[in-house]
């Protein structure tokens, strides 16, 4: 059962897997084009802009067909997208433009060459070969004919289809923004011309790729327009302003683009959404939908897989789906607030994504990269790991304070209740009050230091303090909650221990040591576990205390990354950070895990 | 290897827990070497006193003595007892030899001392395969066996168990008592034993003091118990099936009479209760005719109302003397059925009579009258 089980799990894996590759390869491509097509339409309109010295119609009307021309200052050079970032007059129709088209045929070579549906093929059909033999070793009874055999070809059908459809889906988009902006070079031409440029430099102002009959050819060797072609251009009667249309140089007949490109219009499909707000913007490319697609298409061939050996037994599979569609709306919860975010998270870290820049480039592991090389942030690991410290000391307290406080007398009672009233108070009205308490000038604190001939101490506004203030003030906001629990764990530990260990001679320590302590075992683990992941999530102290300072002492994880996102706007490097801290959480918990658990096991 | 062992001796000792009172001034002295059952319903304070003999319950009055020594100032660990708790209480994160050990460990023993007292001890108890386990791999019945090795493998002057069988069933429970009693012989140790079971107690206590609401009732030898209880309380809750009784009510001329039987007193009682244990009525089938052929002089005549048959022995239930039910125990070859009419004779010289106030009353009672059905 286990094995069947496991089986349709790993071949939806490898399906994932394979159909996230394909479709990885087929959005970087796209996105290539899309920042090739940036960079080289920027290039056309700040040339002409440069030309017409910004005035001139024809010039305007080029710039008029698919960009709008805002008076806005140039953007902090902080892309480093594939060119220089323009300056000048060009960096406003740089920014302003609607950074659609892909450069089909700078692209499409280069995607020919990697022949994505066979390969894809391929590594389906061995995958699926794998698993089937791991199947028909792993199953118990004899292995139903077939069987594999179906699971292979589903699975190698279904990638197939999705390789397939995902290329096509690559090819369509990118011979429309190849026409877009093949249509928008030879306008460009056409305008240089008519602006009075000679034939070479309105061809430098196309910067149009060229296609000799119609058969394509590596983009970086035919980048410039040949010399001949630019003088038979000139030559014309009247300057193209349409395609196609096919000049006579030297021995051969170029063509150029492809199709009769119309003026774009703004709802043309698959056109990038463009969004301004309060003076940002954002482009919303077509690899997002791809992709949600793409999910949501594995999702479903996941399910379709799991299903597939059910089939054969009708009663599992009524239960199964049953099971299922109760499950339903508390895993579709999960999935929409949980790990889509979760997993939006992952995409955004890839991607230089920053809230005023409308392209998100898509750049791997650079800002991993980066974090791994920036000071600041691990200046700011090192405040939460020096912040944690305060668990292990909140802790010792509250056992002793649990320990103290057992029974149901009155006085201990009270005492119970204030020690836990800080876990239970709103941690800003906490810090609101303690940054009152601690202030420098008229904190109560250092008042009370004053009278009784004491030196203030700068509790919040010194370097070498803050961050052992905000470490004393979270001792004292966990250490009630942490001994209500502990003594929820010491009321569970049986009596006769006790009674055992004092008729077999055992002093209090050691009854402690050997009753109380490994009576507690589950309890201290569960302590440990909860706090130190809180700790590392401290961010209304720090937020409302300190603000990170005084110098960045008290600048921890998560505020830094709040700052990241929400001061610099730079959600891509926040959200690797996110992931950075996630990844050491989850390590911290899974030491704990191995470490303390185990050991736990064992007992 | 085996030190002497003590003897306890309580002096009126009190227990009390707020307002209720646990133990009720005790007195009771246990010989070196004997063993002692404690046995009486729950909730009568058997428990207690053991706590208080281990030190784990400090008394509210009273003297405890283990030997020659005065221990009410002493903590539990030096007073040479070791106790077996009825939940076992192993240390669950301990193996069984630490377990064994432990009491050794916190008293710094030497470790090859250790080693060598926690292997003896468990070659004894057959546990040399589970030493490297830890309890909760332990069935029940080994889990017992650990409880008593870690009491045994300190050598003490007294064992103190409490209710160490009830967790057991029924056979294993059998096995374990004969465990015990063996393991009296051989390490001659002073063993105290509580239980509220009185077949337990009476099989395995040499000497068994029955407790209800605090008081110790009666400490005597099982037999003794059994057969002269000195109160009603001891006379119902030792025996099965229990004693049969008869409420009887003072007469005018002084004595008391109550169904068929009527008693003098000596001095004069209100009122009084009959006990006879089913083993000393003997019961007579109709066919025999006592007023014609009198073999067997009857005291009373009564209906059966139901047979057990038993195998080794029938229990026969009665309708009777008077409004009581009486179970009257007989040899298997007894033929009646129920609804049967059947003669009752009574051993006399081994019934009693308690007072109003449960007490015992002088000699077995004889009847200066019996009153005759019919």
């Amino acid at each position: 059962m286990r094995g069947r089980a496991a089986l349709p799990a790993l071949v939806a894996a490898a399906f994932t897997a394979g159909a996230a590759v394909t479709i990885a390869v087929a959005a970087r491509g796209l996105g290539d084009a899309q920042a090739a097509a940036s960079g080289s339409i920027a290039r056309m309109a700040t040339e002409l802009w440069e030309l017409s010295g910004g005035a001139d119609e024809a010039a305007q009307s080029f710039l008029d067909s698919g960009f709008a021309i805002e008076a806005v200052p140039a953007p902090p050079a902080s892309r480093a997208g594939p060119g220089k970032p323009p300056s000048g007059p060009g960096a406003y129709a740089y920014r302003a433009g609607s950074l659609q088209p892909a450069v089909w045929i700078a692209v499409l070579p280069q995607l020919r060459e990697f022949p994505l549906p066979p390969t894809a093929t391929a590594l389906a059909l061995l995958g699926s070969l794998l698993m089937s033999a791991w199947a028909v070793a792993r199953r118990r009874a004899p292995p139903r004919p077939g069987y594999p055999a179906i699971v292979a070809l589903t699975a190698t059908a279904l990638l197939g289809t999705v390789a397939t459809t995902t290329h096509h889906w690559a090819d369509g988009e990118l011979e429309a923004l190849s026409d877009r902006h093949a249509g928008h070079a030879l306008r460009a031409v056409g305008a240089a011309l008519a602006l009075g440029a000679d034939p070479e430099r309105a061809v430098r102002v196309a910067g149009l790729p060229w296609a000799t009959s119609a058969a394509l050819t590596r983009p970086d060797q035919l980048w410039t327009m040949p010399q001949d072609v630019g003088a038979a251009l000139a030559a014309l009667p009247t300057p193209p302003t349409a395609t196609p249309f096919t000049v006579e140089a030297g021995s051969a007949t170029w063509h150029a683009g492809l199709v009769a490109l119309p003026a774009p219009t703004p709802t043309a499909p698959s056109t990038a959404v463009h969004i301004a707000l309060l003076g940002y913007e954002e482009t919303r490319a077509p690899t997002v939908p791809l992709a949600a697609t793409a999910t949501a298409a594995s999702l479903l061939t996941a399910l379709i897989l799991f299903l597939l050996p059910l089939s054969a037994r009708p009663p599992l599979l009524r239960r199964t789906v049953t099971a299922w569609a109760f499950l339903a709306p508390a895993a579709l919860l999960l999935a929409i607030f949980t790990f889509g975010p979760l997993l939006f998270s992952l995409w955004i870290s890839l991607h230089e994504w920053h809230l005023v820049d409308p392209v998100h480039p898509f750049v791997g592991l650079d800002q991993y990269h980066q974090l791994v090389l920036d000071g600041d942030w691990w200046a700011a690991l090192r405040n939460t790991a020096v912040f944690t410290l305060h668990v292990p000391l909140a802790m010792a307290v509250a056992l002793a304070l649990a320990l103290l406080t057992r029974g149901s007398r009155r006085a201990v009672r009270l005492a119970r209740l204030a020690l836990f009233l800080p876990g239970i108070t709103s941690v800003v009205a906490i810090a609101v009050v303690w940054k009152w308490l601690l202030n420098d000038g008229y904190g109560p604190v250092n008042r009370l230091l004053g009278s009784v001939g004491l030196t203030p101490v700068a509790w919040l506004t010194s370097p070498e303090v803050a961050l052992i203030t905000l470490m004393a003030i979270g001792v004292w906001m966990v250490v009630g909650y942490q001994m209500v629990v502990f003594q929820a764990g010491l009321a569970a530990i049986p009596r006769d221990w006790y009674d055992a260990a004092r008729v077999d001679g055992a002093g209090p320590v050691q009854r402690f040591r050997h009753i109380t302590l490994p009576g507690l075992r589950h309890t201290l683990f569960f302590v440990l576990v909860t706090s130190v992941i809180g700790s590392f999530q401290v961010f209304g102290l720090v937020y409302v205390m300190t603000e990170g300072g005084p110098l960045g002492a008290t600048d921890v994880a998560v505020y830094h990354i709040y700052r990241e996102a929400w001061e610099f706007l730079r959600f891509g490097n926040a959200a690797a950070m996110s992931w950075i801290l996630f990844a050491l959480v989850f390590a911290a918990t899974w030491l704990h895990f191995r470490l303390l658990e185990r050991r736990a096991a064992d007992a | 290897m085996t030190p002497a062992p003590r003897g306890v001796t309580l002096r009126g000792v009190v227990k009390r827990f707020g307002s209720v009172t646990a133990v009720a001034d005790a007195d009771l002295e246990i010989r070196p070497g004997e063993l002692m059952a404690l046995v009486g319903p729950s909730g009568c304070g058997k428990s207690t006193l053991l706590r208080l003999i281990a030190g784990l319950e400090e008394p509210g009055g009273g003297e405890i003595l283990i030997g020659e020594r005065p221990v009410n100032d002493i903590p539990p660990g030096d007073r040479d007892v070791a106790m077996v708790f009825q939940s076992y209480a192993l240390y669950p994160h301990m193996t069984v030899a630490a377990n064994l050990g432990f009491g050794l460990r916190v008293r710094g023993t030497d470790r090859g001392e250790i080693e060598e007292r926690v292997e003896r001890t468990a070659r004894i108890l057959g546990l040399g395969d589970l030493l490297a386990r830890r309890p909760g791999q332990l069935s029940g019945g080994q889990q017992q066996r650990v409880a008593l090795g870690r009491a045994m493998v300190r050598d003490p002057g007294v064992f103190l168990f409490d209710e160490p069988l009830s967790n057991l069933d029924a056979g294993l429970r059998l096995r374990t008592r004969d465990q015990i009693a063996s393991l009296h012989q051989r390490l001659g140790t002073t063993m105290i034993f509580v239980t509220h079971d009185q077949t337990e107690a009476l099989s395995l206590g040499q000497r068994v003091a029955v407790m209800d609401r605090g008081e110790i009732l009666q400490v005597g030898t099982p037999d003794a118990v059994y057969r002269r209880p000195a109160s009603l309380f001891v006379a119902a809750f030792v025996g099965s099936p229990p004693i049969n009784r008869l409420g009887l009510s003072g007469t005018d001329d002084g004595g008391v009479a109550g169904g068929p039987f009527r008693f003098a007193t000596d001095p004069p009682l209100a009122a009084a209760t009959l006990a006879v244990r089913p083993e000393d009525l003997t019961v007579t089938p109709p066919s025999f005719r006592p007023d014609i052929t009198p073999p067997v002089r009857a005291d009373f005549t009564a209906t059966v109302l139901r047979v057990e048959a038993l195998g080794s022995e029938q229990r026969v239930h009665l309708d009777g003397p008077g409004s009581a039910t009486w179970i009257a125990r007989t040899p298997p070859s007894l033929r009646v059925d129920p609804g049967d009419p059947v003669h009752v004779s009574v051993a006399w010289e081994r019934t009693h009579l308690f007072g109003p106030d449960g007490s015992r009353v002088g000699a077995p009672p004889r009847p200066i009258h019996i009153l005759r059905d019919s």
